[in-house]
């Protein structure tokens, strides 16, 4: 019994890009300002079924980026159709997305409660997420006098325990130090191997992916290049790259 | 229509962390200063201090006002200003402020113009309790007239939150907006009849043009309650003309939510 989780159906995203902020800001108003599209993702369509745990390669700017704001709902498709089934963990990239004037476990409260936690329900994860982090005495200490480092670790540590259905990982095990990153590919595959969750990973990593993901997707300049096997996907991707 | 329910359930279903939000942008505002809760005091105070100055002591325009001292009268005034000027230039400022909602997280953008003016009227409500003390050490106690002041405090906040609504989705899309509003905000405040009783204009065409305003409105509104003693039934056009500019604010509101909503994530 396999239900689906996150399904997109023909997806487009087109930006519009002006030349510059004031032509935009007409472009409100008027419908004559030139500008010129670009399409980030091209009717990209897949299927996600719960529990699977999925790896997305592509170059730079290939659209994984904004598959996965799409996804956590973030940004919206100009045409197609995304449908999501559960909580998304929703921290896109892990060094942003705090308030900087807070304290890191200030912070862990924002985002549970946005999120629609009860103070009781954080309080119990509370512990776990400082623990994690293992940011010592700085957890008191505003986010703003954080380093990428420190940030990526709070925002691996909420992401991981804040128990979503599905866990977005986005570069994230490309900041911090190997101790750490280790620490997280335990935790990660914890997650997947334990708890029915859905894993979307998008990485530049191969190596590390294959250890997570049975599924791999392959996007190209925003189109769906290949869709399968881990295996094969790794094997199209590096050729994308030239390897 | 449709529009309006989805704010509306948005809000709802976000309820409790619109009180969260709001409360973080009180502590945020005001910590991680050494004086900090005593800054909502300390600047309404000196700006209070500045203007009494300039007009009581500088310009001896001072003496009474409708039988008040004109300290009484311009704190009555001045003081439900500072939310609305905070409000028109934070206000526009607001999804800016808060981008990492907007573009790091699922949020819905329509309620943070509503966190941040709840925000404000926190502070507000503060110290306009303050003023009535300082009405009652002048030897004015409340009255039945104050009844009406929530009423009026209360469209201020709808008003100016709609407004903000409205503007934070067109600041988000153009720093340019966000920068004329602050240059206009100067020509706001000395146009509305904050600083002078917009009731003793003379010319009719001049005084009706002025009650059109929003601001000189609810200024004066505010003035009716401790000084001049009208209840606003009295004065059923000026509440009307301010009905019909609250609606256009919806309208417009509605216009650039639905035009820009999408749009926002992808340019902040």
């Amino acid at each position: 019994m396999s239900k689906t989780v996150i399904e997109l159906k023909n997806v487009t995203k087109r930006y519009k890009l002006y030349k510059n902020d004031k032509q935009r800001l007409l472009g409100i108003f008027f419908k004559n300002i030139p500008f010129k599209e670009k399409n980030a993702v091209n009717n990209v369509s897949f299927k996600i079924e719960k529990g699977e745990s999925v790896a997305i390669f592509g170059k730079n700017g290939a659209g994984k980026s904004t598959i996965l704001k799409m996804i956590t709902e973030v940004t919206f498709p100009t045409n197609g159709k995304i449908t999501v089934n559960g909580r998304v963990s929703a921290l896109l990239e892990l060094t942003s997305g705090f308030d900087p004037e807070f304290t890191g476990r200030e912070n862990i409260y924002l985002k549970g409660q946005i999120l629609g936690l009860s103070n009781k329900e954080i309080k119990k994860v509370e512990q776990t997420i400082v623990d994690f982090a293992d940011l010592e005495e700085y957890i008191d200490q505003p986010v703003r006098t954080y380093s990428s480092g420190m940030k990526a670790r709070l925002g691996f540590s909420i992401n991981v325990n804040i128990k979503p259905d599905i866990l977005i990982v986005d570069e994230a095990l490309s900041v911090g130090d190997e101790e750490f990153k280790n620490k997280c590919v335990n935790k990660v595959n914890e997650i997947i191997n334990n708890e029915d969750v859905t894993l979307l990973f998008v990485t530049h990593s191969t190596a590390v992916a294959k250890s997570f993901c049975k599924r791999g997707i392959v996007m190209n300049k925003g189109k769906k290049q290949f869709d399968g096997d881990i295996d094969a996907a790794i094997e199209e991707y590096e050729k994308n790259i030239g390897k | 229509m449709k529009t309006i329910l989805k704010i509306l359930k948005e809000h709802f279903e976000y309820r409790t962390q619109i009180l969260k939000l709001a409360k973080a942008d009180l502590v945020k505002t005001y910590r991680g200063s050494a004086l900090g809760w005593s800054w909502a005091v300390i600047k309404p105070t000196v700006t209070i201090f500045v203007y009494w100055f300039a007009f009581s002591i500088g310009l001896r325009a001072g003496g009474q006002v409708a039988g008040f001292p004109f300290f009484l009268w311009l704190i009555s005034g001045l003081v439900p200003w500072f939310y609305m000027g905070d409000m028109i230039t934070g206000g526009t400022n607001c999804i800016r402020k808060y981008n990492y909602l907007v573009n790091k997280m699922k949020f819905p953008v329509s309620t943070i113009p509503t966190f941040v003016s709840m925000s404000n009227m926190m502070i507000n409500l503060i110290l306009i309790v303050i003023v009535i003390a300082i009405f009652w050490i002048f030897g004015y106690p409340p009255d039945i007239y104050l009844l009406q002041l929530p009423f009026y405090l209360l469209l201020s906040f709808i008003f100016f939150t709609l407004w903000a609504f409205f503007a934070s989705f067109i600041g988000a899309m153009s720093k340019d907006f966000v920068n004329l509003v602050r240059s206009f905000i100067t020509a706001v405040f000395w146009l509305s009849g904050i600083l002078w009783d917009a009731d003793t204009i003379t010319n009719p065409v001049l005084h009706r043009f002025l009650m059109l305003n929003p601001v000189t409105f609810l200024v004066t509104g505010c003035r009716n309650c401790f000084i001049n003693k009208i209840w606003f039934w009295d004065q059923p056009k000026r509440l009307m003309y301010f009905a019909v500019l609250t609606i256009f604010m919806i309208i417009i509101g509605l216009w650039s939510y639905r035009k820009l909503r999408k749009e926002i994530p992808d340019v902040l």
